[in-house]
């Protein structure tokens, strides 16, 4: 800092003593970075109020020719801006301040970017520096807990698992509620690009997070548009906010070569405390007086949650390599992640390459952009689902399996037929006969070319390719036990799917001076096509075959020889083990099937049916947008987007997405106090929309109905007649009226910094109102479907308060502390709804068919609960409280979501903590109300001792109530990490950073299940719910070491 | 700027047979017509419509034992008849039967092409599936093949609902093929005998549906709809338990595509069947009541082959899954089956209450038998050589058979007047049942006879309503408002289609 107010001191003697102006001339220098000395390339230096100026190449050195009075300003992300005037000066050195508050940031708004000082939206940046740290395996965990308003919830702690995004709460009432992610400028489809897994009768699970594919560490920034004001320029895809990736460019490095290694050791962070073996079988007496207790106890004690889980050591391993020259810069990078999963069986390979590279030509005018990224993420899964029965899936049967039996995956007592006497599918053998693989390769290329047609107007040509083919693969053998349909039979089944999105916008912009105040017009048109193209495949009667690569490998080659005997048209087709084949042709007239017999060149006989699907849509798009600052004090931006997609009829193919916001920036105004750096509050109101439903649901269409396989192969559907096999079934019930899901947001915010800017930060109140919501509703039957998609005349409220404060404690040379903390509260409301309440949240288990937990209803919040309310056992040991289900004023969604963080730098020592919490949302442990009662220990299936505590009586039935309803609240210790660097004069590596980062440290909650942060789909008739725990992949405590090196 | 595209879609996987202006295309008739026939298979379920017939009357209930079968309270509202419009399975079974009425307008409308057979098919489906809106509901909705999800559906009550559902089948009977007896591989199709059937049930119910008493006229009609399926051959099968099995017989009219492991698993004990037949075991769901087990012949206390009981009521064999009433000790090839406490499975009659059951109260039901064929007319044989595992690829779940249309004959000759003759068909079917024959018939004695040859074939509802006992009490039933003779409309139906009317008493 001293430094820096010398040289300003010595710029303004010289330009004091300087009598003489010449009209031009040539300024040279070097700028360097104020806090290590380095030279900085690519800084930009303009000429002030001239398009005029230059940048830095790699020595940090410039040249630029100026008028005469020259002012240039010199800016570069990361640095405070400095502004010197000219005057004689031929040579002008200087060193830039890093800049320590949030406010110079530069913040990524989609078809640009602004200074945060400039915004005029509710708009939220993480900066690479301050992502989380430690495994991570896709994005969104990068930026957990770290914004206001901003809720982050993975479905589990799988590798991979899918996270559930929600910006400003929920707005819609189905599964489109993600918001838009934007990767390099490609907004990403929202289709799943990995398969879903088959049910082998265990139940089903979701799709992988389709954000796998990015390596974290390539990821520069991640800005959060959350209000209408700036997501508008989304238009129908901007209603649940816009998550815009950045991945990191060359610019500004020279030569620089770096490497990072992360190890990480992952271990349970919870199990359930079950009964162990001797506790178990005197337990199970009580209830069952009089009988020998050797029907149910085999002898052993055998904890099957330690078995089935593991120490997972985990490697990470990055390289990339940057450089800038005067005309462009690139970076390179490769990058290889071995997630091994806690729970055996499971975990995520990925390997990335990406080139990422700028060009630019004819002096600068033709800048040439290509970001491009290859991947390849390997998923291997246990067989862990969301609906399980009463067999429960590998997460539950390890809690409940009778601890007296072997760990060893049999079902039998020694060599003979003796079977223990269970219900529950042993775990072991769920591990040892099941295998699960998804392959995913995935491309993400951009390619922009933008021209300055003149110093104001400047063309952008934009193209993006987006391409996956994923082949999900998985069998089971028949000696796993005890789950139905698969004992005696095995399975084998494969999905292959490949999504192509491709994007080709063109856009101008234009900056104007009017005055002294600037004005930006931005003019543009998009197209984007989503096309979707699968084959799945099913096997089945394997036998006991156990070699399940193999059933996998037949299951392929099976496959492929009816697919070469057939004809190409084929829409579906099943062959029975005997050779007898239908086959289901796509657009002959009429629609045909035919029959074949034919001993196909495979040898084991069994059966094997085939399905293909393909769809695809398309989205086009006008948009325009313009900012205008009068005075850096008054602040307008409007913009508008025009969406046309074949998801909506000729009625109304295109919806107008209108925003606009003012901001006042009051600082230097008179009647604000001193201490204020910054003032300035911000007004803003826009329309976004929705269309995140199914393909094509104006039209009423039919399709074949799924073929369908017996266990032992043979078709479920017999004969030869016109009439049998599959038949025709109407799949929509088109609706031609469907329009636009829209959403008004009226976000008001202040942003302030004082101190010096050393304490900044925004508060923004929202309203979100939406309306004509897309969903499912019953059919006024008769009808070709049980539900019809309408736009459903009801309103979906959210209101509330993010308020976000850092604080600069200190920011010395050998020693800075800074703070953050954001804290949001929502309030969710559905409203002027008059239809049927909408039950979801459905809840399985033993005795729990047709049980659900939650509902949609007017004026209650989304995802209330709908509970018995129980009010404990009565005499005889059963439930009271009534058999009545009824809304207890209980709701899923969290009320305050809260983050905190701090990071210290003591000389070359830093330290960084980020913890978050949620409150207000309750839980429902569908895994107690399924596991933990007397009538499980009755029944010989473990449970926790608090279970053993209360009269309630083994005949009693655990329905869904309160019973099971907790307080979610928690607050969780996400990330601490330790981490020391340092530089190395005169050494092959020029700087180093050791690390050592705790994620997932601890939990303080009262909920008595893993992990109260939860949400396992248990959506019903395409109603999604939220915050029910049952079966779910438990979360890990991880402690990573890093290394990084510069070389 | 110029647009790119103008939006249209293609498909590539699917038939668009409405388009986006609102033009009905026509259907492929024959695809149309097998799916169907195929959806006929989710009454092999033990929910929804078979639930509402069943799971409500005196012979069949589901009480909640221990941590199983509690499913949200479903099974104890229909035993107590405490069943709201919000009922899942009154609403479930409301979308399948409608959704099957319009598949049947969509082969039936003008711009389907079809031939003379496939339309008298289509209408016969047509008509059982609003048979059944009719019996449970009373008001039949109505929407042709082009009209869209904005058309609400005008609703057919009374005697427009009966004329409607009579035309469709007496202009379906020339064009539908006179199914040969035992050709089981037709049966699953409409035929001439499945439509008479139909036209006996309605007429036989005709007074419950539009009020009064049994008119002569109606009578006769029944008389002539099962002499019409006589004369295409059915008649009475030899050997009881036989005929619920996946082979042919002389009495099957018609029957549903779909496998029967419900009516198999959904009675038995979890240890029942396991050693033999599936390792999973029984569901431990479905009892019947004391009461319907004291209908049949026999020794009260000992179901053992050759106790004296009467054929239908089944026998429970020392060392292996019995078959019809299992009551007392259940035997299996290891010996004595075990409950779940360890101790030896003894089916007690009573079941006290309907909640906190234990898993061994309650006689079973099985007549659909994972061992099945058992030898026609021989009591303690098995025939070993057609056993399936789980009950897969048995695809026989019989919906109507002759030995129903017997009795609804001697009942309709019963409600003319002549019970004389309609006892002589009674004792027809009771001497090839083995049953003593009877003296004399009264309303009790024909309802209770199809009590005993009918039961678990979904219409103990209908004969109870008939017969006025089902609003009346009975086990765990107290309510005897006359309004639980019909299901309300489904709540979340008169919320889409204003057209319906609320149901008097809910």
């Amino acid at each position: 800092m001293i430094r820096l107010y010398l040289t300003r001191y010595a710029i303004l003697f010289l330009v004091l003593a300087s009598s003489v102006a010449m009209a031009q001339q040539v300024v040279t220098g070097k700028v360097t970075s104020g806090d290590d000395g380095s030279a900085i390339p690519g800084v930009n230096i303009v000429e002030k109020g001239t398009s005029n100026g230059t940048v830095t190449d790699v020595d940090g050195s410039y040249k630029v020719t100026v008028g005469s009075g020259a002012t240039l300003i010199f800016s570069f992300v990361g640095y405070v801006s400095q502004e010197i005037v000219v005057g004689t000066q031929s040579t002008i050195s200087i060193s830039l301040t890093p800049d320590v508050t949030a406010l110079s940031e530069v913040v990524v708004i989609g078809y640009g970017e602004v200074n945060r000082r400039d915004a005029t939206g509710a708009v939220a940046s993480v900066k690479s520096e301050a992502f989380n740290r430690g495994i991570i395996a896709s994005p969104e965990q990068l930026i957990q807990g770290k914004t206001a308003g901003v809720q982050i919830t993975s479905s589990s702690g799988e590798p991979g698992a899918g996270v559930n995004l929600r910006i400003r709460g929920t707005s819609s009432v189905r599964g489109g509620n993600n918001p838009l992610f934007v990767v390099d400028g490609i907004p990403l489809s929202s289709d799943d690009t990995t398969p879903g897994g088959s049910d082998f009768g265990r139940g089903g699970s979701s799709a992988k997070n389709p954000l796998n594919f990015l390596n974290p560490n390539d990821i520069e920034s991640i800005d959060i548009l959350k209000d209408a004001s700036a997501t508008a320029i989304y238009g129908s895809r901007g209603a649940n906010g816009v998550v815009i990736i950045t991945t990191k460019g060359g610019k500004g490095k020279k030569q620089t070569l770096e490497y990072s290694s992360t190890v990480s050791v992952s271990q349970q962070a919870k199990y359930y405390d079950v009964l162990d073996a001797n506790t178990f079988v005197s337990e199970w007496s009580k209830l069952n007086p009089g009988v020998n207790p050797s029907t149910i106890n085999y002898g052993a004690n055998t904890d099957w949650q330690k078995e089935i889980n593991r120490t997972a050591v985990s490697q990470n391993h990055n390289f990339s390599y940057s450089n800038s020259y005067k005309t462009g810069n690139y970076r390179a990078s490769v990058s290889y992640d071995d997630q091994v999963g806690i729970i055996k069986n499971s975990g995520l390979k990925r390997l990335t390459g990406r080139l990422n590279l700028n060009q630019n030509f004819l002096q600068d005018k033709l800048k040439f952009t290509a970001q491009t990224l290859f991947s390849r993420v390997n998923d291997q899964a246990a067989p862990i689902t969301n609906t399980a029965g009463f067999e429960g899936d590998l997460i539950g049967s390890s809690i409940i399996y009778n601890p007296t039996i072997p760990a060893t995956p049999t079902n039998y007592i020694g060599n003979s037929s003796n079977m223990y006497s269970t219900d529950i599918a042993n775990p072991l053998s769920q591990l040892k006969y099941y295998k699960d693989g998804t392959e995913t390769n995935r491309e993400l290329i951009n390619l922009s070319l933008g021209y300055d047609i003149t110093k104001e107007l400047n063309f952008k040509i934009n193209t993006g390719f987006d391409r996956s083919h994923s082949l999900r693969a998985s069998a089971t053998s028949g000696l796993q036990s005890k789950i139905a349909n698969v004992n005696g039979n095995g399975k084998a089944f494969m999905t292959d799917q490949k999504n192509a999105n491709d994007l080709v916008e063109a856009f101008f912009n234009y900056n104007k001076k009017i005055g002294d105040n600037p004005l930006t017009l931005l003019l543009g048109y998009s197209y984007q096509s989503f096309d979707v193209k699968g084959r799945s495949a099913n096997a089945a009667n394997f036998g006991t075959q156990t070699n399940m690569d193999w059933m996998i490998q037949d299951l392929k080659d099976a496959d492929k020889a009816v697919r070469d005997f057939i004809p190409q048209n084929w829409n579906q087709y099943e062959y029975d083990r005997t050779g007898f084949m239908r086959v289901y042709d796509l657009f002959s007239n009429p629609p045909a099937k035919t029959y074949y017999t034919s001993n196909l060149p495979f040898i084991n006989p069994r059966g094997v049916t085939g399905t293909r699907y393909s769809y695809k849509d398309e989205l086009q798009s006008f948009f325009a947008r313009g900012n205008y600052n009068v005075g850096e004090k008054y602040f307008f931006t409007a913009s508008v987007r025009a969406d046309g997609s074949t998801r909506f009829g000729s009625n109304n193919k295109y919806g107008i997405f209108p925003s606009g916001a003012v901001k006042y920036r009051m600082s230097d105004e008179s009647f604000v106090p001193e201490i204020f750096d910054e003032l300035a509050v911000r007004v803003g109101y826009g329309i976004t929309g929705n269309q995140s439903i199914g393909h094509n649901l104006y039209t009423t269409r039919q399709q074949w109905s799924t073929v369908g396989l017996n266990n032992d192969g043979s078709l479920s559907n017999t004969g030869t007649g016109p009439n049998d096999g599959a038949g025709l079934n109407t799949v929509t019930y088109g609706n031609p009226d469907l329009q636009w899901e829209q959403t008004g947001q009226l976000n008001i915010g202040v942003d302030y910094g004082f101190f010096g800017s050393r304490i900044n930060g925004s508060i923004d109140f929202y309203n979100k109102n939406t309306t004509k919501l897309l969903m499912q509703v019953m059919s006024a039957q008769p009808a070709p479907t049980p539900f019809v998609w309408r736009n459903l005349d009801a309103n979906v409220i959210n209101s509330g308060i993010e308020l976000t404060v850092n604080g600069v404690v200190a920011d010395k040379k050998d020693f800075g502390l800074n703070l953050g903390f954001n804290v949001a509260y929502n309030k969710n409301k559905v409203k002027n709804y008059d239809g049927s309440p909408l039950p979801t949240g459905a809840i399985n288990g033993q005795g729990l068919s047709n049980s659900y937990a939650q509902r949609i209803a007017n004026n209650q919040s989304l995802f209330t609960y709908y509970v018995r309310n129980w009010t404990g056992f009565g005499a005889d040991g059963l439930n009271t409280g009534g058999d009545e289900q009824q809304y207890v004023g209980k709701s899923a969604i969290p009320k305050v979501n809260a983050g905190f963080s701090l990071s210290l730098r003591v000389y070359k020592f830093d330290l960084a903590a980020y913890m978050y919490g949620q409150f207000g949302q309750y839980v429902y442990n569908n895994l107690a109300n399924a596991y933990f009662t007397k009538g499980s220990i009755a029944g010989a299936r473990n449970v926790t001792p608090d279970v053993l505590s209360t009269n309630e009586s083994k005949a009693n039935s655990p329905d869904v109530s309160t019973r099971f309803l907790e307080k979610g609240d928690f607050v969780r210790m996400q990330n601490l990490s330790v981490g020391y660097s340092t530089t190395l004069k005169d050494f092959f590596v020029n700087k180093v950073r050791l690390s050592v980062t705790g994620q997932n440290l601890f939990v303080i909650t009262n909920y008595s299940g893993r992990d109260p942060e939860v949400n396992v789909d248990k959506s019903l008739d395409g109603i999604p719910s939220l915050g029910i725990d049952y079966t779910s992949y438990p979360r890990a405590r991880t402690v990573s070491f890093s290394l990084n090196a510069t070389f | 700027m110029v647009s790119c595209t103008d939006l249209g879609v293609k498909e590539t996987d699917s038939f668009v047979i409405t388009t986006e202006s609102g033009e009905f295309l026509g259907v492929d008739a024959a695809g149309t017509l097998s799916s169907a026939y195929n959806e006929m298979n989710w009454q092999n379920t033990q929910e929804n419509l078979y639930a509402l017939n069943e799971a409500t009357t005196d012979e069949q209930f589901i009480p909640t034992r221990g941590t199983d079968w509690g499913d949200n309270g479903v099974w104890r509202d229909l035993a107590r008849h405490a069943w709201t419009g919000a009922h899942t399975f009154n609403y479930k079974a409301w979308n399948y039967l409608n959704a099957n009425v319009y598949r049947a307008n969509q082969i039936l409308h003008p711009k389907t092409t079809k031939t003379a057979q496939q339309e008298a098919e289509a209408k016969f489906i047509r008509a059982y599936n609003m048979f059944w809106i009719l019996d449970l509901w009373r008001q039949i909705p109505f929407r042709e093949a082009d009209q869209g999800p904005a058309v609400l559906p005008s609703v057919k009550s009374g005697q427009e609902a009966f004329d409607f559902i009579v035309a469709d089948l007496t202009s379906a009977l020339p064009n539908l093929p006179a199914t040969a007896v035992g050709n089981i591989g037709a049966q699953n199709k409409a035929s001439k005998a499945s439509a008479n059937y139909l036209l006996a049930k309605l007429y036989l119910n005709k007074h419950i549906y539009l009020g009064g008493d049994a008119q002569s006229a109606d009578m006769d009609k029944v008389i002539g709809y099962v002499t019409a399926i006589e004369a295409d051959g059915y008649k009475l099968q030899d050997g009881f338990f036989g005929i619920f099995g996946p082979s042919g017989d002389n009495e099957t009219i018609f029957w549903a595509n779909g496998q029967y492991e419900p009516r198999i698993w959904g009675s038995l004990h979890y240890n029942q069947g396991r050693e033999t037949y599936n390792t999973g075991g029984g569901w431990n769901g479905f009892a019947t009541t004391a009461d319907f087990y004291a209908k049949f012949e026999g020794p009260a206390d000992n179901n053992a082959p050759g106790a004296g009981q009467e054929e239908r009521r089944g026998f429970v064999p020392a060392n292996s899954l019995g078959v019809g009433f299992l009551v007392g000790t259940q035997g299996g090839p290891d010996g004595v089956v075990k409950a779940r406490s360890g101790s030896p499975l003894v089916f007690t009659k009573d079941v006290p209450a309907l909640t906190g059951q234990p898993d061994y109260t309650g006689v079973r039901l099985l007549k659909w038998h994972p061992g099945v064929k058992l030898n026609r007319g021989k009591d303690n044989e098995k025939d070993s050589a057609t056993i399936n595992m789980a009950g897969q690829g048995l695809n026989h779940l019989v919906l109507m058979r002759y030995a129903d249309a017997l009795l609804m004959k001697a009942e309709a000759l019963f409600r003319k007047g002549d019970a004389g003759q309609g006892l002589i068909l009674v004792n027809q079917l009771r001497v090839i049942r083995k049953a003593t024959p009877l003296a004399s018939l009264t309303a009790d004695v024909v309802l209770d006879e199809r009590a005993r040859e009918l039961y678990l074939e979904g219409w103990r509802r209908n004969d109870m309503v008939r017969f006025g006992k089902f609003n009346a009490k009975f086990a765990f039933v107290d309510n005897t408002d006359a309004s639980r003779n019909i299901f309300p409309i489904p709540d979340n139906a008169l919320g889409s289609n204003p057209n319906l009317k609320p149901t008097d008493g809910y």
